[in-house]
């Protein structure tokens, strides 16, 4: 098969050094969002429990439980509070304990404005 | 060997620890991956398909995958395990021979997206033990290495370290 | 929705030939209640005069309503007859028997109405011992549908074997029943409950912007398409317009669909005739045109683009611009490198055969029924916007096999990328069209990489919706796979066959 052969080697390598060297590839890649605590009160934390359609985010009292092992990236949380709510540029989220997945975001009572 | 039930005593926990992480060094660069669909999308095996891609290819980690569960390592589950679904989970499962570790894969896998219902176990661990937990709906085939090299104990997991608060510096 | 006045042509004919009360247009849909004692002679003439059944399904109001969505693809045309069943049995409709079988099977097992005439009818969606309360759309059928057989024997010599949920690694689970004489297939039967999430269920009650994470994820290898339908059979309902800028971006998000997909399909084809070279150049562009969707629209599989009303995200254009030429262009060399080997063309040629025939009377869509002679394309057929202004290239091969196939793929690559650009230069943005409060009810469409996917909505007076209808192409497709399958085709030829078809079990299951 010389055609492919060839080809083959006209064309080099693409082959990502992940994880020896990061890949440039994952900028672009959607990831979980990141929250700013002292911008999130109750009522807000309220409306991104049900925004989210996937059941990563739950209040409990003053804190805002995010689960992001259900998390989906989808930026619906983003668009409905864009300045308390950022993407984490996270991707790489494997774990080995699922409890180590949920996060809890303090809140605060009240933001003015 | 997947199932570490919860320890009730301080040094059986660090035990445990040892114990599996001395089962995940033994495929740390020889790993046969059977995969599992439970009622994805189609997505998740579309991004699982491209490890054998030149861009990524899973054959330079040493890992491959194998159709037969019986030459398999690790179970790489996707989708909500449909209670239609869960006796060929679990046939799958008890035919690979231990040691063995089971990785939950995308969203729907982790409890996201279907929540538990007449349809869906909502989640894999709910029926199979499960020892890795990839999130991403999917997860790019970048995503999928980091959570096969950590379950073979060639990376430190990241996710326990990080609080999903603003300031935290971005890779 | 106005009242329709009569006009000549065929529609109108048509209509007057179907009989019941006034008729409604809207969208470019004509909704016709038709009862149930006249339903058969309106199915016989809707056949007799080459209308091609789409769609059928019901819905459960406090009285069932059964629909027929019928494409008249010569008049730019949906038609929809809307019929009542007031009994557990409506009229036989033996003219569309094959196209509609599956739906009937559907239709019976989630609402508990039947064909009369006692044909027996198939466990389709819901899993084994699915009881009383079992999530349904209605109730449950009096008696349990049968499960399936193979019919068909060689002499007594025919070995019927099942064949997965779990097969081969990398794929979704799929369940086949193959009856084989030596290693010619003798029959091939799929079941798809195995998958079945219940999503049509799972829509009740939701607005349409919460529907659309659902809808996405019906089958996610087709999420703008099946969002597009689901989007515009909203739209329609409520008689919104989403912006033009927001309707082009739509279209590069499809075409964007179209790309990848077919990539994905050649990487698959390779694989199936054991050329690793090929897949590897296959994936190679595939993996190119995944990043550029990431680029452009943020995720590598366009989800979170469409939104009932609009679009979510514009494009980032110049990133379309300037990865677009370079990752067709990988596409491209490996198809004519493809195109150059022969004997990965001996394996496609002759494989898997569609007739033109078979096309027709099972209602088969897309890229299967374009090389099977059938010239549907419901960009063309029945065209919105952005599709009116900007037409696609029609692709059509008569030989009906994987090469066929293959190469309907192939032009449809070549025309997506001239669609891209010209979509891009008419300036796409993004935007959401308010959705005013108040109900009723339409259909949309959108023509997914595997062929035509439906929508029909139903929403009440507060928004909400009380009838979901999902139909993605490979509801329609698969039960072309198992006569392609059959045509002199040996084991080897079946992954070969299903990589040209493409189609998902999650998509068929819902």
């Amino acid at each position: 098969m010389p055609l492919w052969f060839a080809r083959g080697l006209r064309r080099g390598i693409v082959t990502t050094r992940y994880p020896a060297r990061p890949d440039s590839s994952a900028a672009d890649l959607p990831t979980p969002p990141a929250f700013r605590a002292g911008l999130l009160d109750h009522r807000l934390a309220d409306r991104l429990v049900a925004v989210c359609p996937s059941q990563a985010l739950r209040r409990d009292g003053a804190v805002l439980l995010f689960d992001v092992g259900r998390c989906t990236a989808c930026g619906r949380c983003q668009e409905a509070a864009p300045g308390a709510v950022t993407p984490s540029g996270q991707f790489e989220l494997a774990g080995t304990s699922r409890a180590s997945f949920v996060k809890r975001i303090g809140l605060v009572p009240e933001v003015a404005g | 060997m997947s199932a570490t039930p919860a320890p009730a005593v301080p040094d059986e926990a660090a035990l445990a620890a040892q114990l599996r992480q001395r089962v995940a060094s033994q495929f740390r660069r020889s790993l046969h991956i059977r995969t599992l669909d439970t009622g994805s999308c189609a997505v998740c095996e579309q991004e699982i398909r491209l490890l054998g891609a030149p861009h990524y290819d899973l054959h330079r980690l040493g890992f491959f995958f194998t159709p037969a569960p019986r030459h398999a390592d690790l179970l790489m589950v996707t989708g909500p395990m449909i209670r239609a679904f869960d006796v060929a989970a679990r046939k799958t499962y008890q035919a690979m021979p231990g040691p063995k570790l089971v990785v939950a894969t995308g969203a729907c896998a982790l409890g996201g997206v279907y929540p538990a219902d007449a349809f869906v176990h909502g989640a894999v661990d709910e029926i199979l033990p499960v020892d890795v937990w990839i999130p991403g709906c999917p997860p790019s085939p970048l995503a999928l290495l980091q959570g096969l090299l950590v379950a073979v104990d060639r990376l430190a997991e990241k996710v326990s370290g990080l609080t999903f608060t603003a300031g935290e510096a971005a890779q | 929705m106005t009242t329709l006045q009569p006009r000549p042509g065929t529609t109108a004919s048509l209509l007057s030939a179907i009989g019941g009360a006034a008729p409604r247009e809207g969208g470019g849909v004509v909704t016709v209640p038709v009862p149930a004692g006249q339903l058969e002679t309106a199915v016989h003439h809707l056949a007799a005069a080459g209308a091609r059944l789409a769609d059928l399904f019901a819905a459960d109001g406090g009285q069932i309503t059964l629909r027929l969505v019928w494409g008249l693809d010569t008049e730019r045309q949906y038609l929809v007859t809307e019929t009542t069943i007031d009994a557990p049995e409506y009229p036989p409709l033996s003219d569309v028997a094959p196209a509609a079988f599956t739906e009937e099977c559907e239709i019976y097992e989630q609402f508990g109405v039947r064909p009369a005439g006692g044909k027996p009818l198939n466990r389709v969606a819901l899993p084994p011992g699915a009881g009383a309360d079992f999530p349904r759309l209605g109730h449950q059928p009096p008696e349990a549908p049968e499960e399936v057989h193979a019919p068909h024997t060689v002499g007594g010599q025919a070995f019927e074997f099942p064949f997965g949920p779990v097969r081969q690694v990398g794929v979704e689970s799929l369940y086949y029943g193959l009856v084989t004489s030596g290693e010619e297939i003798v029959d091939l039967y799929l079941f798809t409950w195995h998958k079945h999430r219940g999503l049509e269920w799972r829509l009740r009650g939701r607005r349409p912007a919460e529907a659309m994470f659902l809808a996405e994820r019906t089958e996610g290898l087709s999420a703008t398409a099946i969002t597009w339908a689901l989007a515009a059979a909203v739209e329609s309902a409520l008689g919104v317009q989403p912006p033009p800028a927001a309707l082009l971006t739509r279209g590069i998000a499809l075409e964007l669909e179209r790309l990848y997909n077919h990539a994905a399909a050649m990487a698959a084809l390779c694989q199936s005739t054991g050329l690793s070279v090929g897949q590897a150049a296959a994936e190679i562009a595939l993996e190119r045109l995944l990043r550029l969707n990431a680029a452009t629209f943020g995720h590598r599989y366009l989800f979170g683009v469409l939104d009932a009303g609009g679009v979510r995200r514009a494009p980032d254009q110049a990133a379309l611009r300037d990865g677009l030429p370079g990752a067709y262009g990988e596409l491209r060399r490996a198809a004519d490198a493809l195109l150059a080997t022969n004997s990965f063309m001996d394996r496609l040629e002759a494989t898997g055969i569609v007739t033109t025939e078979q096309a027709r009377r099972l209602g088969l869509v897309g890229p299967v029924a374009r090389a099977a002679g059938v010239p549907i394309d419901c960009r063309l057929d029945q065209p919105t916007a952005p599709y009116a202004e900007h037409p696609p290239a029609l692709a059509v091969r008569d030989a009906g096999d994987v090469l066929a196939r293959f190469r309907v793929m192939l032009d449809e690559a070549a025309d997506s990328v001239r669609l891209i650009g010209d979509l891009l230069d008419a300036g796409p943005g993004d935007g959401t069209a308010a959705l005013p409060g108040g109900g009723g009810s339409g259909l949309g469409w959108a023509e997914s990489p595997r062929g035509e996917a439906l929508a029909w909505v139903s929403l009440d007076e507060g928004g909400r919706i009380t009838r979901a209808r999902l139909r993605p192409a490979s509801v329609r497709n698969w039960r072309g796979f198992d006569d392609a399958a059959r045509s002199q085709n040996v084991f080897t030829d079946i992954p070969i066959i299903e990589a040209s078809f493409w189609l998902t079990v999650a998509g068929t299951a819902r």
